[in-house]
């Protein structure tokens, strides 16, 4: 049995259905059992005719990471093709369209910019989208039928993913849709003679299960409804936005309440508001939101109130590149803010870890009665994947708010001093556990105090509230192998885990002595796990997607030794090639 | 010390005027200078809440930072004192999430129109079932002196020792145009008026804003000074007008020192009822 692992990139202008294409290839291949990854890349501007690129990975095996160069390139616009053509392997398939409407310019055709090693396919995309509908609207789906034609996968299949993406349009739609589809399909089969030797004839894969596809902006919000979230407050904000537009329409039939706000500032606030009141409260943003509710992340340690904040990461600083992914937040969730202020951070590490980060992050702040930060960044808000439908969080998870008993309420400190720093939580409306929360620094009570004693035996109870986090949070995820040493160690967070793991294994195959390390919770870090992974490494590799290496600096400062950075700052997410190409060359 | 000083202090009270009201006054002593207006306020809460029967934890006053932050220190409810200007978006979270509390929002001149005037027009178009106080005493007090927002033109502060150069704003005004479905003004020197305007604003459902005049004894000898309050500040005796805005905006413009209910818009669905309505 042959394995597929492949790259295809749709490449259009924005409006000629380059996204939507993508999406109808993903929902088929994930249909037929095939694992993908997708991730589009589109200008900021809503629409116009700036270059889009639908990017999907399709394998046969488990993915991690989203692949670098593409095996396939459908140029629905020459143009842009030509700009895309570098992200095609050497010996890669281009299919492009060999009729266009207008001849093009001299050095305007991509088929000219083709590579000697290259297969290039000329489909008439343009004339056959005429044909079944009478516009050149549909050269996106004749491209589909020529790639299906070509690869030798099931039509109806097909067929029937382009009627789910387009069953809420009329019928009209529909038909044009499945006709340029067809009309490029039986045309590839009758005029194109196959010289390359991708074919997903013969495949068999496993039994299917049922799968979501689905981005980590979807299951984000899937895992606030599912853990109980009663209140939303939010900003627009690139890439945190559309979190807030899915609560907009399912919190409420939850029984809960989403508020846009003004501004991010106003956004945390009412978050902590609905969490003083005892509900579970959230808000999600990006970096610049991030930046003005740094104010509001002290209140909530101070004064113990839960908050949880989402911070999908785009390139910065200021406003940076809003489309463009990056993992430079990760100094400004750990340690933005004035004051001594311990907080809790998780970064997942893929799409369905997002929905256990979510689910943790609402849990662990009632209990703890603090701020969680979770880090996502553009790849993982906005990415494709198709993954097992998650398993509901289990009811002590719903529930964490550790309360009062009568003998508390005799004579109520909102702020007692306990043995591991929590102290038992009244909620407004309970007799007896009528208490005052401030930003200043407080006694035991709650009232304003400024003494030296004071503050120092409130900042340790602050503090140690944290010490038992790591015992309820997931493990570090540390790749298996058959040693106990190696020879070079990837530690890796957040979104770039997937490639760092999967440039790992492809190393180990190679005969290099490698492993792999990575952790989603962040804040408190589990420095033990760390320095004992590090013990067995013989050179340490740190990869992320900022300049400076945010997380290479704090790993270097728990682990005293130097470790080798690998940084990107492309926009682009993490590719495997790239650490493996690192590993080689240490 | 300052527990038994309070209790004595309460004992006393309670047995000369039978004054049953303060038990909705914290044990905590106040920290604002003798003779500051906010006495006056936190009093006419009191009565307010006495008078409608509220319960204590039902209660939750959210406020800002500055003299008027200390507010829900001398409550005896629920108290919540956040950041500088941020108290309406407290508030607004908390009633959001609990509608079946009451809930305060009190903020100083420079916390609600300096550093938080932005949340101000978005709480009133909204129409966020909650009491806003705003203790306007045209000055900042715990810093020590420095112009607010309604500092009059040309007096002369600790930030601007040869006059302020800003023209002052009117929260009246404001207020109305922002579109809030309640829109008063209150003295501190005369409790008993803003208890009735309190109460009535507590019963009002959507956002009520009460401005209130009050002296900032330490820091301000010239404008908002207890014998100018005195000598000017009147009842404007609204009755019917209270439904019409161009009267509203009319008086704002040419009352400074006007008290009573200048609108109110009964009719208007507040958030949560909206909220309800669109859903179902």
């Amino acid at each position: 049995m042959k394995d597929i692992n492949m790259v295809i990139e749709i490449c259009g202008s924005a409006g000629e259905g380059t996204i939507s294409a993508g999406e109808i290839l993903s929902r088929f291949m994930s249909s037929q059992g095939f694992e993908i990854m997708s991730f589009d890349s589109y200008p900021a501007e809503i629409r116009g005719f700036g270059k889009c690129v639908a990017h999907t990975r399709i394998s046969s095996d488990l993915i991690y990471s989203s692949g670098k160069l593409a095996d396939v390139l459908i140029a629905l616009n020459d143009n842009h093709a030509i700009s895309q053509l570098p992200s095609l392997k050497e010996n890669g398939m281009l299919i492009y369209d060999s009729q266009p409407p207008k001849p093009h310019k001299e050095d305007k055709s991509v088929v000219g910019w083709a590579k000697p090693g290259m297969i290039s396919y000329g489909i008439p995309l343009n004339m056959l989208a005429h044909k079944a509908a009478g516009n050149s609207r549909g050269m996106n789906m004749v491209a589909l039928g020529a790639l299906a034609a070509l690869f030798h996968v099931n039509k109806q299949g097909f067929t029937d993913s382009i009627k789910t993406r387009y069953s809420k349009k009329k019928q009209i739609v529909i038909d044009s849709n499945v006709n340029s589809f067809l009309e490029g399909y039986n045309w590839t089969k009758e005029n194109i003679k196959k010289t390359d030797s991708y074919s997903f004839e013969g495949i068999k894969l496993p039994q299917k299960k049922e799968k979501l596809i689905i981005t980590g902006n979807q299951l984000v919000a899937q895992a606030a409804l599912d853990a109980n979230l009663a209140f939303y407050a939010g900003y627009p904000i690139t890439p945190a936005t559309k979190i807030m537009e899915i609560l907009s329409k399912e919190l409420p039939k939850h029984g809960g309440t989403l508020l846009q706000t003004e501004d991010e500032i106003a956004a945390i606030g009412a978050v902590i508001g609905a969490g003083y009141g005892g509900k579970r409260a959230m808000t999600a943003t990006s970096g610049p939101g991030f930046a003005l509710m740094t104010e509001f992340t002290g209140l909530s340690v101070m004064a113990e109130v839960p908050a949880v904040i989402i911070n999908s990461q785009r390139a910065g600083p200021s406003t940076g590149m809003p489309t463009k992914t990056e993992q430079s937040d990760f100094n400004s969730a750990i340690f933005g803010g004035t004051g001594d202020c311990p907080r809790i951070v998780l970064a997942p590490t893929d799409t369905k870890s997002c929905y256990e980060a979510i689910v943790l992050a609402l849990y662990l702040a009632e209990k703890y009665q603090t701020l969680v930060v979770v880090l996502l960044d553009f790849f993982l808000s906005n990415s494709i994947k198709n993954i097992e439908i998650p398993q509901k969080p289990s009811p002590e998870y719903l529930k964490a708010n550790i309360a009062p008993n009568i003998d508390d309420l005799k004579d109520y400190q909102r702020y007692k001093l306990t043995e591991n720093g929590i102290s038992p939580r009244a909620i407004p409306g309970t007799p007896g556990g009528i208490f005052f929360s401030t930003g200043l620094e407080h006694n035991e009570y709650g009232r304003p105090d400024y003494s030296q004693s004071c503050h120092l035996k409130m900042t340790q109870k602050r503090f140690k509230k944290f010490n038992c986090v790591l015992s309820e949070a997931p493990k570090p995820e540390i790749s298996v192998t058959g040693k106990s040493e190696f020879d070079i160690g990837v530690i890796s967070w957040g979104s770039s885990a997937g490639a760092a793991h999967e440039a790992v294994m492809s190393a180990q195959k190679q005969g290099i002595n490698a492993s792999s390390f990575s952790s989603m919770m962040i804040s408190p870090f589990p420095e033990k796990a760390l320095i004992e992974f590090s013990n067995k490494c013989e050179k340490i590799l740190i990869p992320e997607l900022n300049f400076s290496g945010q997380f290479a600096k704090f790993a270097t400062s728990i682990l005293k030794r130097p470790v080798e950075k690998l940084n990107f700052i492309t926009g682009r997410p993490m590719a495997s090639e790239d650490i493996l190409q690192k590993i080689r060359d240490m | 010390m300052e527990t038994i000083k309070s209790e004595y202090l309460d004992e006393k009270l309670v047995a000369v005027k039978n004054l049953d009201f303060l038990q909705y006054r914290s044990k905590d002593l106040p920290t604002w200078c003798p003779g500051c207006g906010y006495f006056g306020i936190v009093d006419a809460l009191y009565r307010a809440c006495r008078e409608l029967e509220l319960k204590h934890e039902d209660i939750v006053t959210v406020s800002g930072i500055g003299c008027s932050g200390r507010t829900p220190i001398f409550i005896n409810s629920y108290g919540f004192h956040t950041l500088h200007g941020r108290s309406i978006p407290v508030a607004t979270g908390l009633k959001l999430a609990r509608e079946d509390l009451t809930v305060f929002a009190v903020a100083g001149d420079g916390d609600a129109l300096g550093i938080g005037g932005g949340h101000l027009p978005h709480v009133a178009r909204k129409n966020i079932n909650i009491t806003f106080l705003l203790f306007d005493n045209s000055i900042y007090g715990l810093t020590k002196g420095q112009s607010s927002s309604t500092t009059p033109y040309e007096m002369k502060t600790n930030s601007h020792p040869m006059g302020n150069p800003d023209t002052p704003l009117n929260p009246v005004k404001l207020a109305l145009a922002y579109g809030a479905s309640f829109v008063a003004r209150g003295y501190a020197g005369n409790p008993q008026g803003l208890k009735d305007i309190i109460k009535k604003a507590i019963q009002h459902k959507g956002f009520s804003f009460i401005h209130i005049l009050t002296p900032c004894v330490t820091f301000d000898k010239e404008n908002m000074t207890w014998k100018n309050l005195k000598e000017n500040v009147y009842d404007l005796n609204l009755r019917k007008e209270k439904k019409n805005m161009e009267t509203a905006m009319r008086l704002a413009e040419n009352e400074p020192y006007g008290t009573g209910i200048f609108f109110q818009d009964k009719k208007r669905l507040h958030y949560q009822e909206i909220l309800k309505k669109m859903n179902s």
